[in-house]
């Protein structure tokens, strides 16, 4: 118990991918707050002398919002400590996922090796998860439609079955990727899950050029999702062994050894966390005992420029970047599991890295800019793009799904609409006519339906 | 002498008996006159010179005289004062003074067309009178007879001023449109069609062996015991200029202006909206596109037009913007006022 809490707070204060904060309830039983923990990052440190405790403070956690305060700081009625309530849902299950669980909410099981503790989720989801009592999601018919291509995927090599979900702003998908995630991770396949690929390449963690790959290493990321991916999925990588020997520096990773030993060995040196990551990931492709799926969100980042820059002050492409190269490689087919799939998610959040035209044209979508036969298109992003798939996520949920997520809110006391004076104070009242003209107001799509049209109203009718 | 010439000249020619000899070669330069026969005028006011008004003013007064006497037989004149004021009042058109002119085919000065129109003013309300006493028989003839003095476009006369009322095409689309500060939206109304539910699908599996005999059961529950079937919930979809409205308005004050008519009257998803709109930014276009729909629900449904109207939304704004003056920075906006 000690020790896995231990490991929860050096996971947090040392990541640049964040941990969510997630608890069962909303801030019973919260442990006091320890103050950050030393971390050390290796690379470039301006100012290193200044401050060093408030920075460090401040680094604790990316995003900021949203994070409950305590019980006891909470004293005045209006904040009703008492009446707190938490979210029964059923449980997110392989199991649980059949044609009668369309339109039920569920809930993520949040045990200590799970995908959502040890990866993180995007952003979007972390604050919603943070404002609910507890992390769930509505399945939804695509859920089936990605589970069950999921399922067929784990006999056929990852070459077979590249997919990325798209869809307008606000539809569902890194939800959906998620769900597809967290039914991997419980149907004992092995999973690298990255929820912000965004962070490969917009300058936010160390870089280091390579010249026996002619890449840049991403020393400080490497270790960080050796560590996750170690936490996820220990107990299968223990019974897969290497089948060639791994030197590394000094010592030699031999072959037949458990995989573990070899994350292991990049977690304890971290100038070796970026060697070990791509041997683990060869590994991986030579082994078929269990499938294994490489999910990513925001992946059409990873096509296109990035934003770090070389000595010369040039841009450099995310290919020219060793990780965001690995997830190419098997996104393109050029390498393969034998048994897996690569299941991406679009990402509309960064108008900075959006889908590029040589991506569109993979997946069958309309590109954002209007194009001829004689725009450029790189032909490394053709070839990295060739053979993707199109998973369309529809734009509108049904009336189901929505009013499953209205239930989940309107559990959760979250609603502010529809007061009804009872017992001399206003109670928020929900009803039935909040549900429709929200639902119609956002048009059926599910962000705009939550946080545009039931948390951001004005209107208390 | 001329006294007794005339008596002779009389007295020759009154004898009828006495024939007078004339000599044939006098006869010769004599012009035989045509006797044309007198005939009788074709109308008994031939002689006022203005036959054909005079005509029309008789039978009028003719007109009348009948039905005062038909009214009086059914006791319905003289009526008392109370009942006269609740008789609902007449909308007539009367033929303009040029109109009956060209009717009659004769001039027509202003008093006689005064008092022409005095005449049919009163068989007009004698008309009125037997409609709501229920004589549907005199008041139709009468009614025929008025009719040959109305306007032809009497209906758009009387309608003018008022709105039109609007119109449903062959598929029950309406079509309505609001308008807010520079804005204009065209907007489409189609009422929702719900899915019928499919029978059920009849098995391709052989009747089970003996079906067990039907019990009849003893006790009977009022509501029974079967569960209510689901209701099938149609969402509205609005489109603007086709985009969704939820892509359309980021904004969600302009996503609640636009969806407020169907909230109110409680008619989310029984309709769908297309609308059309251009002109002015957002507020203006969410406000018009409102206007539009609350039209369209007034006429779809006639019951929720007082909803509506009691919460202001069937009333087009008519808040426009501002000039801007002479010797002011904006419309009231005035420069830095400098003492010196």
């Amino acid at each position: 118990m000690r020790s896995s809490r231990v490991l929860a707070e050096q996971l947090s204060t040392a990541s640049r991918c964040t941990i969510p904060r997630v608890r069962q309830t909303r801030g019973y039983a919260q442990a006091k707050k320890t103050p950050a923990a030393k971390h050390q990052s290796q690379g470039f440190k301006g100012n290193k002398n200044k401050g060093d405790d408030a920075r460090k403070k401040l680094k604790v956690d990316n995003v900021g919002l949203f994070k409950p305060l305590p019980v006891n700081q909470l004293t005045d009625p209006v904040f009703k400590s008492d009446y707190r309530s938490s979210l029964t849902l059923p449980t997110y299950s392989p199991e649980a996922l059949t044609d009668a669980a369309i339109g039920l909410a569920m809930e993520f099981p949040m045990s200590e090796n799970e995908a959502i503790r040890a990866y993180g989720v995007p952003k979007n989801l972390l604050i919603e998860f943070r404002v609910l009592s507890k992390p769930c999601s509505v399945v939804r018919d695509v859920t089936l439609k990605a589970v069950d291509t999921l399922d067929a995927a784990g006999m056929t090599p990852s070459r077979d079955t590249r997919l990325i979900m798209t869809g307008p702003s606000g539809c569902g998908k890194s939800y959906l990727l998620l769900q597809t995630v967290e039914y991997a991770t419980h149907n004992n396949w092995i999973v690298l899950y990255i929820p912000r690929a965004i962070q490969l390449v917009n300058s936010s963690t160390t870089y280091v050029y390579d010249p026996r790959t002619r890449t840049y290493h991403q020393p400080e990321y490497s270790y960080q999702l050796l560590r996750r991916f170690l936490s996820v999925n220990s107990t299968a990588l223990q019974n897969i062994t290497s089948r060639e020997d791994l030197p590394l520096g000094d010592h030699t990773i031999p072959a037949g050894s458990p995989l573990t030993e070899l994350v292991e060995a990049g977690i304890h040196n971290k100038d070796l966390a970026s060697v070990v990551l791509s041997a683990l990931m060869s590994e991986l492709s030579q082994q078929s005992t269990y499938p294994v799926l490489l999910a990513v969100d925001d992946a059409q980042a990873l096509y296109g420029y990035s934003s770090y820059r070389d000595p010369h002050y040039r841009t450099l492409m995310a290919q020219h970047l060793s990780i965001p190269r690995l997830l190419l490689e098997y996104a393109s087919g050029k390498k393969s599991f034998p048994r897996g799939a690569f299941f991406g998610a679009a990402s509309t959040a960064h108008t900075s890295f959006l889908m590029p035209l040589e991506m569109c044209e993979a997946l069958g979508l309309p590109p954002s800019r209007p194009t001829s036969p004689y725009t450029p298109r790189s032909p490394d992003m053709v070839s990295y793009a060739q053979g993707l798939r199109n998973f369309p996520v529809p734009a509108q949920l049904s009336i189901n799904e929505a009013a499953a997520l209205f239930d989940v809110w309107m559990s959760d006391n979250a609603l502010h609409s529809g007061e009804v004076r009872q017992n001399g104070e206003l109670v928020a009242a929900p009803n039935d006519e909040l549900f429709m003209t929200k639902y119609c107001e956002a048009s059926g799509n599910a962000r705009a339906f939550v946080w545009k049209g039931l948390l951001s109203t004005l209107g208390s009718l | 002498m001329n006294v007794a010439k005339r008596m002779v000249n009389a007295a020759v020619r009154s004898r009828s008996y006495a024939t007078m000899y004339v000599p044939p070669a006098s006869l010769e330069n004599v012009v035989v006159r045509r006797q044309t026969p007198k005939r009788t005028p074709e109308s008994p006011n031939f002689y006022t010179g203005r036959a054909a008004y005079f005509d029309q003013v008789n039978a009028l007064e003719l007109a009348l005289q009948h039905t005062r006497s038909a009214l009086q037989t059914l006791q319905l004149l003289p009526l008392p004062s109370f009942v006269r004021e609740s008789i609902p009042p007449g909308h007539h058109v009367w033929l303009t003074k040029l109109g009956l002119t060209e009717m009659l085919n004769a001039p027509l000065t202003t008093s006689r067309y005064r008092r022409l129109l005095g005449l049919l003013n009163q068989l007009d309300n004698y008309r009125r009178i037997a409609e709501v006493a229920g004589v549907e028989g005199l008041a139709s003839r009468v009614a025929d007879v008025l009719e040959i003095f109305e306007r032809e476009n009497k209906e758009a006369f009387l309608a003018r001023g008022k709105r039109k009322p609007v119109e449903f095409d062959e598929y029950g689309r309406s079509y309505t449109v609001g308008r807010r500060k520079e804005s204009a939206a065209r907007v489409w109304a189609i009422a929702v069609q719900k899915q019928t539910p499919d029978a059920p699908s009849a098995s391709t599996e052989d009747q089970p062996l003996d079906p067990l005999p039907q019990l009849t059961p003893t006790i009977t529950s009022a509501m029974g015991d079967s569960p209510l079937p689901p209701t099938e919930i149609t969402s509205t979809n609005v489109l603007i200029n086709n985009i969704p409205l939820s892509q359309f308005f980021p904004l969600p004050a302009d996503r609640e202006r636009v969806v407020r008519p169907l909230k109110i009257a409680g008619l989310v998803g029984a309709y769908n909206i297309f609308a059309l709109v251009r002109g002015g930014g957002t507020t203006g276009q969410s406000g018009a596109i409102s206007l539009g729909i609350a039209k369209a629900l007034a006429a779809h449904v006639p019951d929720v037009e007082p909803l509506l109207r009691r919460a202001k939304l069937l009333r087009r704004d008519p808040r426009m913007a501002e000039r801007k003056k002479t010797g002011r920075a904006k419309a009231r906006k005035a420069y830095t006022w400098v003492k010196r």
